[in-house]
């Protein structure tokens, strides 16, 4: 079903991994050279810009050849859903050609084929069979059948070419399905997070056959990207459409919904958090752990407007409070360990790939973080500003 | 064959010794699995949870709560940051340093996000420097600077270099006329300061590895300031010329030095500008997008050939 040989794939996971150990000097120069030898693939990669920038020309090629067909033959609305339909068979066909004859691998041509190929089949479905019809307020419930296929669609293009992204659509589409079947909020609710529930059950089924191997590192971001669904779909505040004015405390979403219901999802979020950081410890998932400590956060952070309490300034400080010292206690108990270690988890830095992830990421978040931590100004007393920072400088360079 | 087996064969073939057969295959096992990064982030999310809830505490109670008890407060976390720092910080060396604890980077950062609630706060209540507020900014971004080279911290620079970047920005605002080209000409301006900064900090040694921030701030901001005067409608010509300079420059640098940002900025700004120059006046849509298709093909050939020469994952 994949496109890609398992040995190519291995071979490329290991030539990635010789060049990390090289840079942290786990392996001298003479042996990595001799081992490079070992792990020439004849897959065509680039590097993370290149394969960016590559994606993006891709798009506005094949945008623009699109879209300067449609301007040129101008036609019917029907007419236009078939060459959607024309166009998407195209670009997969591309896609395919492109790895399969001139063997690129994750270069940013062939996934933007194989995007546009989704996106088109998305047009193509809505246009083709659904147009010309008079207008309802209701949607028709075959019109499901567009997210279906493009889901369907996606979750192919995630297997075939191994796109983490792929995925994530095939779940986005999997949001509008319920829509089309039972206006009930809490059905469709719990419609989607029953089917990102099969999905997790199949793919817990799928990964002890990838431990270690080239595939272990996808269904981990699968199952993590899974867990958040699952969470998002049963967290009734962050869910919701209408999300700014719930919080601002203008509205309530309470009311929405049967209360046992309510209550229910209410006890879900506090069930989830533990139960996924329990899973991703077991099984040292880095993705699946990272997703257990976002939603724990979003629970802290929901749970207020929830249980219908006001929220207070200090609530942001109490839950720095509380990360930051989480944080220090999990290092500090896993340094009180034998040799730093404690059930096989440690606090040191093991790889040079950490640190480069932590350079990069400081220069960023440095310049983007005093825009998001300014708060504004106080309006209850017009003659008191305070804030701003829209030029960055940790908010002093607001209006004062 | 997976990384296990791979390893196992390279132990046997005598490419690896023992050891290092011992250590890289636990490290594939993800034993011990270090949660160095989790921690890390935990810690930054924390920091930046805590001086947001502090400012929107500020902002909203501080009437209620009076200005000496809030400065007392923001003046203790303050030194408290910084007497943490000073006393735990090794000597100041020229090279890169590691943070004498783990903790050390974001105590420094709550610290500087502090002095910035702080000076924010006495300004708007006390107006020390009315009508000169800018100048809190070029102080502000003078300290970071320090701190950010007496500590070495990355996440300090990047403060001091968008508050420096703030104060360029609040300076020329007092000019109420031709704000667009006046702007402009202060990006320049802070490009050229930051650029040659830079430069001069690397030559001399002092904390090279920075080099790298100076450059993608000052590449960024000089390809924006470019492509403003490009998008002009009259005495565009020289801005054109110059953004066909600065992408070459950046492409030659990329390329050179492997470092792939660049070629990244030059193919994208470098489009964006050469599109509008073209698409200048043309509004019949069949040409502007068969300009689309023609110089999206040209664009991925070209870069295809980058790619297979240069691009490689290193």
């Amino acid at each position: 079903m994949r496109l890609y040989t398992a040995s190519s794939e291995e071979t490329l996971r290991a030539r990635k991994l010789l060049t990390d150990w090289a840079a942290d000097g786990i392996l001298t120069n003479a042996q990595y050279e001799r081992l490079e030898q070992e792990t020439i693939s004849e897959l065509r990669t680039t590097n993370i810009f290149l394969r960016l920038v590559l994606f993006l020309f891709t798009l506005i090629s094949v945008g623009g050849a699109v879209a300067l067909f449609f301007v040129v033959s101008r036609p019917s609305e029907q007419t236009s859903g078939v060459l959607f339909l024309i166009f998407a068979a195209l670009c997969y066909a591309a896609a395919e050609l492109a790895v399969s004859q001139a063997r690129l691998y994750r270069y940013g041509i062939e996934e933007a084929l194989a995007v546009c190929s989704v996106g088109f089949l998305c047009a193509g479905m809505d246009l083709a069979p659904f147009s010309g019809r008079p207008y309802s307020p209701k949607p028709y419930a075959a019109e499901f059948l567009v997210p279906a296929a493009s889901a369907v669609f996606s979750l192919w293009i995630w297997r075939r070419f191994g796109l983490w992204y792929a995925f994530l659509a095939a779940m986005i589409f999997v949001v509008f399905l319920p829509g089309y079947w039972t206006s009930s909020h809490s059905a469709q609710h719990v419609t989607i997070a029953v089917f990102y529930a099969a999905g997790l059950i199949c793919v817990a089924a799928v990964r002890p056959r990838h431990h270690f191997d080239y595939l272990a590192d996808a269904y981990s971001l699968v199952e993590a990207f899974l867990w958040l669904g699952i969470y998002l779909a049963i967290n009734l505040q962050l869910s919701s459409l209408n999300l700014r004015t719930q919080w601002l405390g203008i509205g309530t979403i309470a009311s929405e919904f049967a209360r046992p219901f309510y209550w229910a999802t209410w006890v879900l979020i506090w069930c989830l958090p533990p139960l996924v950081l329990a899973r991703g410890i077991r099984q040292k998932d880095r993705f699946v752990i990272a997703v257990g400590a976002i939603v724990a956060i979003l629970t802290f952070v929901s749970n207020k407007p929830y249980l219908g309490w006001p929220r207070h300034t200090w609530d942001p400080m109490l839950l720095g409070i509380l990360l930051t010292g989480v944080a220090l206690f999990i290092r500090r108990w896993l340094a009180r360990g034998p040799s730093g270690v404690r059930y096989g988890f440690t606090a040191a830095r093991l790889s040079g790939k950490d640190k480069r992830w932590m350079n990069a990421g400081s220069a960023v978040l440095g310049l983007v973080s005093p825009q998001s931590i300014t708060p504004a100004p106080q309006t209850s007393s017009p003659d008191f500003r305070f804030g701003g920072g829209a030029s960055g400088g940790g908010g002093a360079s607001g209006e004062f | 064959m997976n990384i296990l087996a791979r390893l196992e064969h390279w132990k046997k073939e005598g490419a690896i010794s023992l050891e290092q057969h011992a250590f890289l295959a636990s490290l594939s096992r993800g034993e011990p699995f270090s949660l160095f990064l989790e921690l890390n982030v935990l810690l930054y999310a924390g920091v930046l949870a805590f001086v947001a809830g502090l400012g929107w505490t500020v902002t909203t109670w501080s009437q209620q709560i009076g200005d000496v008890l809030v400065l007392i407060v923001l003046s203790t976390i303050l030194a408290g940051c910084f007497w943490y720092c000073f006393s735990r910080a090794p000597a100041w060396s020229a090279a890169e340093t590691a943070a004498p604890s783990p903790i050390f980077d974001y105590v420094l950062y709550l610290g500087s996000l502090v002095w910035c609630v702080e000076l924010a706060y006495l300004e708007n209540r006390f107006h020390v420097l009315s009508g000169q507020s800018d100048f809190y900014l070029l102080a502000t971004g003078g300290l970071f600077f320090f701190l950010a080279y007496r500590f070495d911290n990355r996440l300090v620079l990047s403060l001091a270099l968008s508050s420096l970047a703030g104060w360029f920005g609040l300076t020329i605002s007092h000019w109420p006329s031709h704000q667009d080209a006046a702007y402009r000409q202060y990006a320049l301006l802070y490009c050229l300061l930051v650029g040659v900064g830079g430069v001069l900090l690397q030559r001399r040694g002092l904390k090279p590895h920075f080099f790298g921030t100076y450059l993608n701030i000052v590449a960024n901001v000089l390809f924006w300031a470019l492509l403003s005067g490009v998008f002009n409608r009259q005495g565009y010509g020289l801005w054109f010329l110059a953004l066909l300079i600065a992408c070459g420059a950046s492409l030659a640098w990329g390329v050179t030095r492997r470092q792939f940002a660049f070629v990244a900025y030059a193919a994208v700004y470098g489009y964006v500008g050469v599109s509008s120059m073209f698409l200048r006046g043309v509004f019949d849509e069949t040409v502007v997008l068969s300009y689309f298709v023609l110089t999206g093909v040209a664009m991925l050939v070209v870069l295809v050939q980058i790619a297979r020469r240069f691009g490689r994952p290193a």
